[in-house]
């Protein structure tokens, strides 16, 4: 039986699902433990892809750079959380959005007075092979960009779940008061949930710099998918931001080849409206 | 304020106004001044939603554009744009409506996620759409100038239907204020649940208040078509266009008259160095001082410029009555 | 609206909170005029049937029958509409608004005009003795006039069945005493009253009818004087020795 370019296409949204995954599971890490939606999410994801483009300008591939980028993007995040998130959990839930918005304006404007608004590639990058298998040919950026962002994700899931402080996470998830009387220390637990979820997109930031150009508003579209992403697979739930990215990977290509390459996001926001509409818990949550 | 000493200062603004309008024939500076009225507009009707009925909107372009492209498509087909106006806030009210309607059930942010992916989609839609002009957009016929035509040669005349549009928001915030909904609308941001209690209907309010908003936007974009006669989604329905609107309400003050007109006052004055407004993309200085007031702003003063304001109003009068006559 | 249909019928109301059988099956009959009190040990379930009644929960099982209206999870604001409202245990005042303001908002409900809704809710104010703090910010009142406040508040939508969840509760005795008052001068106005307390020496010498609920089950429905002398309700009050 002849597939056509069926298999390729199923592939290929895999692995950009795999990516938009590791850049969910950040977004809904940072949800699920204190319950903040991160409008700048997508903005974090850009100044990751500049720093990469920084190192590969002084020779370091991506993949080598992102330990660094990483861990830059978890100080950085670690910070954000305490100059800025914490001052504002204290008021009312409207303050937060305004002030993860006002974030995203503001790095944003910063990338472009500093970096203009040119698109920026990595200069000779590696990868530039193709593997075969079968019928289905893989770009070996794609692949392993694809891949990495699997294992990234695994790491911060075994995190999550194996450690003690991963433990002290998912209990501040299920019941915040509980997880207080307990001794958690709250401020602690924020402040490495919002550098554990900006580490993601930075990790994310420099397996995207493979295959993607950075440039200020790249971050936006790839933050816009992770929202509708967390929809589906409920928010604050690591499993179900994994199935939901490869679910919305595939929408996005089978739709891009089926439908029209420049139409390939509607049926994604369409989703999201669809499940806000229909299973507003998720595709995996109990209401 | 009062709602007289409210509308003595609209009296004054608009009497201001209107005589820059007529006497001043300098196009740069009253260009400006249309613009910042439409935003002070754009800013008012996403304050009505966001503000006073508490569900913060991040894809208000999509209503701008709504007006924006019924005054394209009725002056390309030609329709008179006098019909472009309601036709286009018709379209924005029941657009509302629609994401309104299953959002406001639930948590806050599905709604801001749900208004910027409907925006996401119109934009994309109308990119590819070949009766809505795709990437390209519409230029618009130049027509004879006449208030039925809604085309002037003066700029003038184009500030004085801003200044119309302005204080029929203005008008409209007032009046909102002191009404029925407005009751309401604060008993629902104070209290969802109690306010139920009492019989108030929390999300038919607030669907009323948003499609009001929506229609509001769609005028503003109506006359803003009517005055470059150019239309295309990159200034219209895109993203940064709903970010400008939104940075326009929360820099002046929320859920306040006069924070949008302030909000807009700031944004077309730094906008003027930081580069282009609506649409253009500056070189980023304006967005980066626009995102840093807003994080001083929302850390310090969450009731922004407006409440600024309204402290040292309470200082200097404190200090008045201090001193002796 | 049917003559026969009695005022308030509940018939089998259940509602579970996952395992949890908060309400189990009750069945409850309100006539019109007077007071009813539903008394029962903590976590009996009273705050439940409330919540059930005035439209907050939507219960698992059951009907509740409002002059004949079916309201068993119709929305919570249709049913203050028809004119069953209730206040809250816990306060829920609308913090930032004034009094008059917050009051005003249940006015709203019967008196479309701002005008009229702001007189209405200001004499409502003052027979509440509120007259004093009615331009005082609700989040600064003391518990007694935030608990005055829900009352004028609930008050102010001209309710025909007023359910009221422990008013009492942190009152010091001169306040219960004038709150006794106001509850008479409320039954003789002709508003329906239930009334969820957890003392009982307050309400018997006002109460018409008691309602004794323990886990989720009523066990007495009946006259005051023969509901102190039940020995199911001793037991559910002092536990079996």
């Amino acid at each position: 039986m002849d597939l056509g370019p069926l298999p390729q296409l199923v592939v290929s949204g895999i692995l950009t699902g795999l990516l938009f995954a590791l850049i969910s599971v950040g977004l809904t890490l940072i949800f699920g433990v204190m319950d903040v939606v991160n409008f700048a999410h997508g903005e974090f994801l850009m100044l990751a892809m500049y720093l990469t483009f920084g190192l590969a300008l002084v020779g370091l591939n991506p993949i080598f750079a992102l330990p660094f980028v990483a861990l830059a993007a978890f100080v950085l995040g670690a910070i954000v959380y305490r100059l800025l998130i914490r001052r504002l959990l204290d008021g009312p839930p409207s303050t937060v959005v305004f002030g993860t918005f006002g974030l995203l304006v503001f790095l944003q404007g910063a990338a472009q007075y500093f970096f203009t608004s040119d698109y920026r590639s990595v200069p000779n990058p590696p990868f530039q092979g193709t593997l075969h298998l079968g019928n289905v040919a893989l770009g070996e950026a794609q692949l392993i960009a694809g891949l990495g962002a699997l294992v990234m994700t695994a790491l911060v899931f075994a995190f999550v779940e194996f450690t003690e402080p991963g433990r002290a996470l998912r209990a501040l998830s299920e019941d915040r008061v509980a997880a207080q009387l307990m001794g958690i220390d709250v401020q602690r637990m924020n402040a490495l949930a919002f550098g554990l979820g900006t580490a993601c997109v930075g990790a994310a930031g420099a397996l995207l710099m493979l295959t993607y150009p950075a440039f200020p508003r790249v971050g936006t579209e790839f933050a816009l998918t992770a929202f509708v992403v967390v929809a589906l697979g409920g928010f604050g739930s690591v499993q179900g931001a994994l199935l939901g990215a490869i679910l919305v990977g595939l929408v996005e290509v089978l739709g891009g080849f089926y439908i029209s390459p420049a139409l390939k996001l509607i049926p994604v926001y369409a989703l999201y409206l669809v499940v806000v509409l229909l299973r507003p818990q998720g595709l995996l949550g109990r209401r | 304020m009062t709602p007289r000493s409210h509308g003595l200062a609209l009296g004054i603004v608009v009497v201001a106004l209107a005589a820059l309008a007529l006497g001043y024939h300098n196009a740069f500076v009253l260009n400006l001044v249309f613009v910042g009225l439409i935003y002070a507009v754009l800013g008012q009707s996403w304050n009505w939603i966001s503000g006073y009925a508490g569900q913060i909107s991040f894809g208000h372009a999509l209503f701008f554009g709504c007006g924006a492209y019924a005054s394209a498509l009725f002056g390309v087909h030609h329709g008179s744009p006098w019909l472009a106006l309601p036709a286009g806030a018709l379209v924005a009210a029941a657009l509302a409506l629609a994401v309104g309607f299953p959002c406001f059930g639930l948590r806050g942010h599905y709604f801001s996620i749900a208004t910027i992916a409907v925006a996401a989609i119109a934009e994309i839609a109308v990119n590819n759409i070949g009766a809505l002009g795709k990437a390209n957009g519409f230029e618009m016929p130049i027509l004879a100038p006449s208030l039925a035509s809604l085309q002037f040669d003066d700029k003038g005349q184009y500030v004085l239907m801003a200044l119309v549009l302005f204080a029929i928001a203005q008008i409209g915030t007032i009046t909102l204020e002191r009404s029925r909904l407005g009751y309401y609308l604060r008993a629902i941001r104070a209290n969802q649940e109690a306010a139920a209690s009492v019989g108030v209907d929390a999300r038919a309010a607030k669907l009323a208040t948003f499609a009001a908003g929506a229609a509001l936007a769609a005028l503003a974009g109506s006359l803003y078509a009517q005055q470059t006669l150019y239309v295309g989604p990159e200034d219209t329905l895109a993203l940064p266009i709903s970010i400008a609107i939104a940075l326009v309400g929360v820099v002046g003050g929320l859920s306040t008259v006069w924070g949008p007109a302030l909000g807009a006052l700031v944004y077309v004055a730094l906008a003027r160095y930081g580069g282009a407004v609506l649409g253009g993309q500056g070189h980023g200085l304006d967005l980066l001082l626009y995102g840093g007031l807003i994080l001083v702003i929302v850390s310090w003063r969450p009731d922004g410029l407006a409440g600024i304001g309204g402290s040292i109003r309470r200082f200097v009068r404190r200090r008045s009555a201090e001193t002796p006559a | 609206m049917n003559a026969a249909a009695p005022f308030l019928e509940v018939r089998g109301l259940s509602k579970r909170f996952g395992s949890l059988r908060a309400l189990d099956g009750i069945n409850l009959d309100v006539p019109h005029g007077g007071l009813t009190a539903l008394i029962g040990p903590n976590g009996a379930g009273k705050t439940t049937a409330f919540n059930c009644i005035s439209g907050a929960l939507r219960p698992s099982e059951g009907s509740i029958r409002f002059e004949g209206h079916e309201i068993a999870g119709a929305p919570y604001h249709r049913v203050a509409r028809l004119g069953v409202v209730r206040t809250y245990q816990v306060v829920q005042p609308f913090a930032e608004m004034t009094v008059l303001d917050a009051v005003t908002v249940g006015a709203l409900l019967h008196h479309p005009r701002v005008s009229e809704a702001r007189a209405f809710a200001g004499e409502t104010i003052e027979a509440l003795g509120l007259g004093s703090k009615r331009d005082t910010i609700a989040r600064s009142l003391t518990i007694a006039d935030k608990k005055r406040l829900e009352l004028a508040r609930a008050l102010a939508t001209e309710p025909q069945l007023l359910l009221l969840d422990e008013v009492m509760a942190g009152l010091t005795p001169t306040e219960c005493a004038a709150a006794v008052e106001l509850l008479r001068g409320l039954v003789a106005r002709e508003i329906t009253i239930v009334m969820v307390e957890h003392v009982m020496e307050v309400l018997m010498p006002l109460a018409d009818h008691v309602v004794v609920l323990a886990t989720g089950k009523i066990i007495f429905d009946g006259k005051p004087r023969d509901a102190v002398n039940d020995p199911a309700v001793i037991d559910a009050y002092l536990g079996r020795p």
